[in-house]
């Protein structure tokens, strides 16, 4: 080293400034000496020696002590009148309805003490039940709605505007006030809107009829939020019914969806997951599943066939489709579209092996295509079979026109008065600024949102509408079908239903319960034929949550539209670009109105793993293209490798956001979401729509890409032409999953054709894994390596006797039935009090999920074939860490495998975590010392650690369990952990105790389906299943021991008791998975 | 505590003794003349039986007080007739019946079978109610207390004391000898020496001894240090020296409601109140309501302070005893939670009470008789319960579930040879199914 080189301490060593060298020969500097510090005069006079303070600290430290031993006391306060069907420490269920405009599903409601916390599907009535399983079909918004019950930032009461902001107000000041305005309104002529979701409510119908009644210019114009006016408007040009039809997709041999994400949030998506599901199983006559999409999408990711498309190409794929299947069964052609013709002749040709047992749909919103795809479904006879007009449901009756119509007679002055119910148009409107704009010329504007929301903000008054929770309400989802939904707590706040609310502007002091009553009685009595009395007729649908009053007969009505006229509007509507942007929903957040439930924004979302943000979707090939680098290593996105910002322009809207690869996705497509950048101008919409970063500024989570759709030819259009270019900048996303192949690693996950399947061979598609030993197996005379034995015969530790011993819980998971939706993981975080972390933390791999969808791209790449090509090692994997460019896509659900043989359990040193004799794998929080040793030897990387007491201030923002309002939601029979603790999935073990002590009460065996954990119970497809290998006649020991089942890494032989079922497709070549 | 409540605890007997005499006395003088003993007891015991739901004698319930009732009859109409059937004789337009009936809202009094001698019987009860206190026999000494376990230390402390006394005067004894043998042999005196300059002698001669003896009083110290630590924070059991025991709002005395019926108390079966113990985690505090199921009729204690208590009860459901109505003013009570188990503990009374078959007394002690105020008697440390899991037999007889895990056991060869284990001890633990593993009560 050169001895040149100087090393100074501060300018003055430098300078060798003698001043500042002053002293330096000292150890300490001495200008601050103690006896400086004690030579203050104020120390003088002080009469505590050193041996004194040494006293009183000891006597302090002594004091403190003794004092924190005391243990607190504990009041215990019973009820003044117990209500007679209440026993505290005993779960109510009650059957309830969840609908918001976009999801509708019947649902249990547990309540603990009279509280709300857990919601799952009603196993035994409403539309969402798959009856095979005797399990509701929900989704992750729908099981996570209990948590915003207990937001902190819902109205407390009702509001009014007063100057710029918005102050409380009386339900009387506030009702006096509305009705002179609605009677100024209606006094002078001016039109009275009520503005709503799609109302499938006879009561809230009945409602606004009464208001009509008592105000001649009342009228109601219903708007989606996600329009389905396209599909709507087609239907009643090709029906002359302008509804959303009734699919029934257990009738349907083959699906061909031209971009509907049926599986995720089109249309009623909770009835079509079970229906598909039930379709899927390779041992009974399994579905062929067809998809053409843009984007990587739930629905494409199951697919059996999936070709990419760009949105503007849809139309020609569906003239394509549609000419095709003409020319064979003599239907009108409309000519042109065969450039698509090899893309889709697959489709046809299944389409045409199954008519009238087959279906097409379509998730475009443009009028003309859906005519298309009608005439297409009426060629093949669909109408009547899977397909069912005469039962049609009442969903979607959105008219974006009639709400185009409304913006402009606002901004004229035509409106006397606005009433806004479930929908948020100044956030979700293409025009939003315009419908801003006419707002404020509108005298009476009244909302009915539960938050001050973008819309409610600026209304002249706000009556927040109660939590579904806490209301009576009624639906009608589809012909003869109605649902009932019962309050599971009284209100928290002073809110008032919507409803009631206009009844009382009617004039109606009648309650909301009473109302709904009546409304039912006068509907059933009309309807005639009641064997019963209406009472008990009430009290079964209170109880059931749903009455049923019979369908019509299923009838197959001729189509009438106009498919040439048809095909050049779907032409003319397409707009092609260099780059086409795809607006979409995700099953987290859905249309935004749920973005403020912080379970729903960590939930990752199942193909990108992304939480807590919305980005834009794009293809790898074509990020590397703008990123202009030929190294696949550059997308990677992690803790330390933030995302890369690009800006999107739409005529004229800027959206700059971060992009994320996705693998499948059609190059020269963008896809985003919308739903995102709630309160984007400060408004209050709720906990976790908003976030602090850590520089205290407060932030939307994501972007609003509503301004990137448009009105056109009618409808709003979720897709245009766009253009993107890089910014420069990076964002750092918090994503869950950062490897997107599983390397090729088979005994991750299987997946193989229903022909290798159908073959019979086992060992073709769920090759067992095998060790050579030194013994002569095969029996061939000598020991070599062809000498192996099953990993299962190696025993490394001492066998736990669990083997039909006594129970031995086990949970099976059918990777055909898995569509990857989420609910498992929330129904989780409900059931068992998981802590939400928050973005950063998720950032940080620190997510406290104990469940989660792990999802696997295929990759072009195998390790055979590339080391039969003499490829290196490295340069194989790194091929392999590549996804391929239309990959095909599997879901895999990764909780706690409870292994018999658990690396976990040994390398604990305070024994924190053992086995039970019941096969479980347990976790003792209070023995944890936190060493995370167990982490570390877990292969399946499902163990959790409580780095910071999630539940503090520090995280209040995104934890709902932090105030005393979202505590309410905590499972009381389930430990909140501490920092420094370890957890995982206990596989519910409080729900398994509680079976077996029911079964132990009432003196019988415990029954297969008695316990479901909560991701079974969730699991409205029923890919988990839960009971106990241990009995011969459970479906989980049937499935566990069927040819399709393995382990997961079976080859390092920790005998898990989660068992796989290999995935399996229904095409016909060679798996490449 | 108050004092007052202390001495009665350390003396139950006291307090009892004295307002027993005092109540004597102030009765003796209001003794009537010709008193029939007889025929007031057979009153009492058919008002108890037959009317005391409703009525009282000196105390308008349900129904008018019965006391005074006769002469209030007299000129009136026949009592007799309208108590064996009200409604019937309200059928005959008498006035006076009439009229009362509309007084006490309508209620409906049962027919009653009982003969003219029997209400004779009643009507001389409620009319010299409450009679001449009967003479209640009290010893006047206080019911010595049982010995307890730590009531031994006081003897070995005399014992030590003894031992010492005897020791120094043995030494003065030694040392006088010692000294006088010294004189005698003409030499010098020993030094006077203290007992400590005594005890550092000997040690230094005898270091190995004496460091033994040291390093037993350290590991003494801390395992007493060590155990001391493990019981902060636990209420009650034998290692602590006082059973929690908290103040509560209302001074229920469990011993009285529950206690057996020859002790003089009232033996409702702890179920009454506690209803949920076999449906629930949680063996419940009674809501109001319940305890109302009986004091609606039972306003008045054993002692005043007992009828305070009760006035408590009514201030909290909101029940005015004078118009004997509800007035809709509720105050629920905030007991004080004797048993508490920390957060991590999971512990259901359902499956010790329905299906382990335990009865309330083995964890709660003799709460049914001699436990006034509640206390916790059972430590609740691990220890304890898993002490219990592992002799505990399982309460298989009977129990189809059971029938199932045995038949399991008997199935395979695994199962056979965890069972032999299992029946080692010739009996089938809560341990050996799995009572000491950690998911069985905590998660």
């Amino acid at each position: 080293m050169s001895s040149t080189k100087r090393y100074w301490k501060d300018l003055g060593d430098l300078h060798q400034d003698p001043e500042a060298l002053k002293g330096r020969e000292h150890e300490f500097p001495q200008e601050m000496s103690i006896d400086q510090v004690m030579g203050d005069k104020s120390f003088a006079g002080a009469s505590t020696g050193r041996r004194d303070f040494l006293k009183f600290l000891g006597f302090s430290l002594g004091a403190a002590t003794l004092a924190a031993c005391e243990t607190p006391v504990v009041k215990s306060i019973p009820y003044v009148n117990k209500p007679e069907d209440i026993t505290p420490g005993v779960a109510n269920w009650y059957a309830s309805t969840f609908y918001d405009g976009e999801d509708f599903a019947s649902v249990l409601v547990k309540t603990r003490e009279g509280r709300p916390i857990h919601i799952k599907g009603n196993p035994r009535f409403g539309i969402n039940r798959n009856p095979a399983l005797d399990k509701g079909s929900i989704n992750a918004r729908i099981n996570s709605s209990v948590l915003s019950l207990y937001d902190n930032e819902r109205l407390k009461g009702f509001m009014m505007k007063s100057g710029d902001g918005v102050v409380s107000a009386t339900k009387d000041e506030v009702d006096e006030a509305v009705t002179k305005g609605l009677a100024a309104a209606a006094g002078a002529g001016k039109r009275i809107v009520v503005l709503t979701n799609t109302v499938i409510s006879p009561s809230i119908k009945a409602a606004v009829a009464e208001l009509k009644a008592k105000y001649a210019t009342v009228e109601h114009v219903q708007h989606d939020t996600i329009s389905y006016s396209g599909l709507t408007n087609a239907n009643a040009k090709s029906f002359g019914a302008r509804v959303m039809p009734s699919y029934d997709l257990t009738k349907a041999d083959v699906i061909v969806s031209m971009d509907a994400d049926f599986l995720s949030n089109w249309g009623s998506s909770t009835e079509h997951t079970w229906q598909y599901a039930s379709r899927r199983n390779p041992d009974g006559s399994m579905n062929r599943h067809f998809q053409f999409e843009s984007r990587m999408s739930l629905s494409g990711a199951n697919a059996d066939e999936r070709t990419a498309i760009k949105p503007s190409e849809l139309a020609t794929a569906v003239i394509s489709l549609h000419d095709q299947i003409a020319k064979r069964t003599g239907g009108t052609a409309v000519g042109g579209g065969t450039d698509m013709d090899e893309a889709t002749k697959r489709a046809a040709d299944a389409l045409l092996g199954a008519r009238g047992r087959s279906v097409v749909l379509c998730g475009s919103n443009d009028e003309g295509t859906q005519v298309l795809v009608n005439s297409i479904n009426s060629m093949l006879g669909n109408y009547g079979g899977t397909i069912d007009l005469a039962n049609h449901t009442f969903f979607k009756q959105g008219d974006d026109a009639a709400v185009a119509q409304l913006v402009k007679d606002m901004n004229a002055g035509s409106i006397g008065a606005l009433l806004i119910a479930g929908v948020n148009p100044a956030y979700s409107l293409p025009n939003a600024d315009e419908f801003k704009a006419g707002l404020a010329k509108v005298a009476l504007s009244v909302s009915f949102s539960a938050y001050a929301d973008e819309t409610a903000s600026l209304c002249s008054y706000i009556c927040p509408d109660n939590h579904y929770l806490e209301s009576w309400n009624d639906f009608m989802p589809k012909v003869g079908e109605y649902a009932l939904a019962q309050p599971a707590i009284r209100p928290l706040f002073d809110t008032r239903q919507w409803g009631e609310s206009l009844l009382r502007w009617s004039g109606n002091d009648s309650t909301w319960h009473a109302h709904v009553k009546g409304t039912w009685q006068r509907e059933l009595a009309a309807r005639g034929g009641m064997s019963v009395a209406f009472e008990e007729t009430w009290n079964t649908a209170v109880h059931n949550g749903v009455y049923s009053v019979g369908t019509a007969p299923a009838a197959s009505p001729a189509f009438s539209g106009d498919v040439n006229a048809a095909a050049a509007a779907a032409r003319k509507a397409a707009q092609a670009g260099e780059w086409e942007v795809v607006l979409y929903t995700t099953e987290a957040i859905g249309d935004g109105q749920h973005a403020n439930n912080p379970w729903l924004q960590e939930m990752p979302d199942p193909v990108t793993k992304v939480t807590w943000d919305n980005y834009v979707c794009m293809s790898p090939a074509d990020m590397l293209t703008i990123l202009n680098s030929d190294d696949f290593r550059d997308l990677y996105i992690g803790e330390a490798s933030p995302a890369k910002l690009v800006k999107v322009t739409v005529g004229g809207v800027e959206l700059e956001l971060p992009a994320v690869p996705s693998p499948g996705q059609k190059s020269g497509t963008l896809a985003i979401a919308l739903g995102y950048g709630r309160g984007a101008n400060g408004e209050r919409v709720g906990r976790a729509a908003c976030v602090t970063d850590h520089n205290g500024e407060w932030n939307p989570v994501g972007r609003n890409a509503y301004p990137l759709t448009a009105l056109n030819g009618g409808a709003v259009s979720y897709s245009a032409a766009a253009s993107v270019a890089f910014t420069g900048g990076t964002y750092p996303l918090a994503i869950t999953q950062t490897h997107l192949t599983h390397m090729d690693r088979h005994s991750v996950v299987k997946e193989t054709s229903i022909g290798v399947y159908k073959a019979g061979d086992k060992e073709a598609y769920n090759k067992s894994h095998l060790l050579a030993v030194h013994e002569d197996v095969n029996g061939d005379g000598a020991i070599d390596a062809r000498d192996k034995k099953p990993v299962r015969e190696f025993d490394l530790w001492e066998e736990h006797p669990v083997e039909g011993v006594g129970h031995r819980w086990g949970l099976s998971i059918d990777l055909n039935s898995c569509i990857g939706c989420g609910a498992c993981i929330t129904a989780c975080n409900s059931e068992n009090n998981i802590s939400v972390v928050g973005k950063d933390e998720v950032r940080r791999s620190r997510e406290m999920h104990w469940l989660r969808v792990d999802r696997y791209f295929s990759s072009d790449t195998q390790w055979a074939e590339g080391r039969a090509e003499g490829r290196s090692k490295i340069e194989l994997y790194r091929k392999m860490e590549v996804p391929s460019n239309s990959p095909s896509m599997v879901f895999m659900p990764v909780m706690c495998q409870h292994c018999n043989h658990a690396p976990c359990e040994t390398v604990c040193p305070v024994a924190a975590t053992t086995h039970s004799n019941e096969g479980l794998n347990q976790m003792t929080y209070n023995r944890c010392i936190g060493t995370r040793y167990c982490a570390n030897n877990c292969p399946y990387k499902v163990r959790r650690f409580n780095w910071f007491n999630y539940v503090t201030e520090q995280f209040g923002e995104v934890n709902p369990a932090w105030d005393d309002l979202g505590r309410m939601v905590l499972n009381p029979d389930v430990t909140v952990r501490a920092r420094g603790v370890i957890e995982k999935c206990s596989m519910c073990v409080q729900s398994i105790q509680a079976g077996k002590l029911e079964a132990k009460k009432a003196g019988r065996p415990v029954k297969d389906g008695d316990i479901e954990t909560a991701c079974s119970a969730a699991c409205g497809t029923g890919a988990i299943v839960f009971g106990d290998l241990n009995d011969k006649t459970s479906k989980v020991r049937g499935l566990a021991t069927s040819d399709r089942s393995y382990h997961m890494l079976e080859e390092i032989g920790v005998q898990p008791n989660v068992n796989y079922l290999v995935k399996v497709r229904n095409t016909e070549e060679e798996a490449t998975a | 505590m108050s004092l007052a409540a202390r001495i009665s605890e350390r003396f139950p007997g006291l307090f009892h003794a004295s307002f027993a005499f005092l109540l004597v006395f102030a009765f003796s003088s209001a003794q009537a003349q010709g008193f029939d003993q007889a025929l007031y007891d057979k009153g009492e015991k058919l008002f108890r039986g037959n009317c005391g739901s409703c009525h009282k004698p000196d105390k308008n319930l349900t129904g008018p007080a019965l006391a005074g009732s006769r002469t209030r009859w007299e000129g009136q109409g026949d009592i007799y007739a309208w108590i064996k059937n009200s409604q019937a004789y309200l059928k005959t337009g008498n006035a006076y019946a009439n009229k009362l009936y509309e007084q006490w809202n309508k209620s409906v009094m049962t027919a009653q079978a009982v003969t003219d001698e029997e209400i004779d019987a009643i009507l001389y009860y409620a009319d010299s109610f409450p009679g001449p206190q009967q003479a209640v026999v009290v010893d006047p000494t206080p019911v010595p207390t049982e010995p307890t376990g730590t009531a031994a230390w006081p003897w070995l402390i005399v014992l030590g004391l003894l031992f010492l006394v005897v020791s120094i005067s043995l030494s003065g004894v030694k040392r006088s000898l010692d000294g006088a043998v010294r004189e005698a042999e003409g030499r010098k005196p020993a030094e006077d020496r203290t007992i400590l300059q005594h005890i550092g002698n000997w040690a230094w001669n005898n270091k190995i001894a004496a460091s033994f003896i040291g390093l037993f009083f350290v590991v003494w110290l801390l395992l007493q240090g060590w155990n001391a630590l493990w019981t902060i924070g636990v209420y009650g059991g034998d290692e602590v020296a006082q059973n929690y025991k908290p103040e509560q709002p209302i001074l229920f005395n469990h011993t009285l409601h529950a206690g057996k019926v020859d002790a003089g108390n009232l033996a409702i079966n702890c179920q009454y109140c506690h209803s949920s113990v076999e449906k629930s985690k949680h063996a419940g505090i009674p809501s109001t309501n319940v305890c109302m199921n009986c004091h609606q009729a039972v306003a008045e204690g054993r002692t005043a302070e007992g009828t305070a208590e009760i006035a408590k009860i009514y201030k909290a459901v909101g029940w005015d005893p004078e118009k004997l109505a509800y007035t809709g003013e509720e105050e629920p009570i905030r007991w004080v939670k004797v048993h508490n188990l920390p957060d991590h503990a999971y512990f259901n009374h359902a499956q010790h009470v329905a299906v382990g078959k335990i009865e309330c007394q083995e964890c709660h002690g003799p709460i049914d008789e001699k436990m006034d105020v509640a206390e916790q008697w059972a430590p609740l440390t691990m220890g304890w319960c898993i002490d219990c899991h592992g002799q505990r037999e399982v309460q298989m007889a009977g129990n189809a579930y059971y029938d199932e895990t045995m038949a399991r056991l008997h199935n395979n060869e695994i199962g056979h040879r965890e069972l032999k284990n299992y029946l080692e001890d010739g009996k089938i633990t809560v341990k050996e199914l799995g009572g000491w593993e950690c998911a069985k009560c905590h998660y």
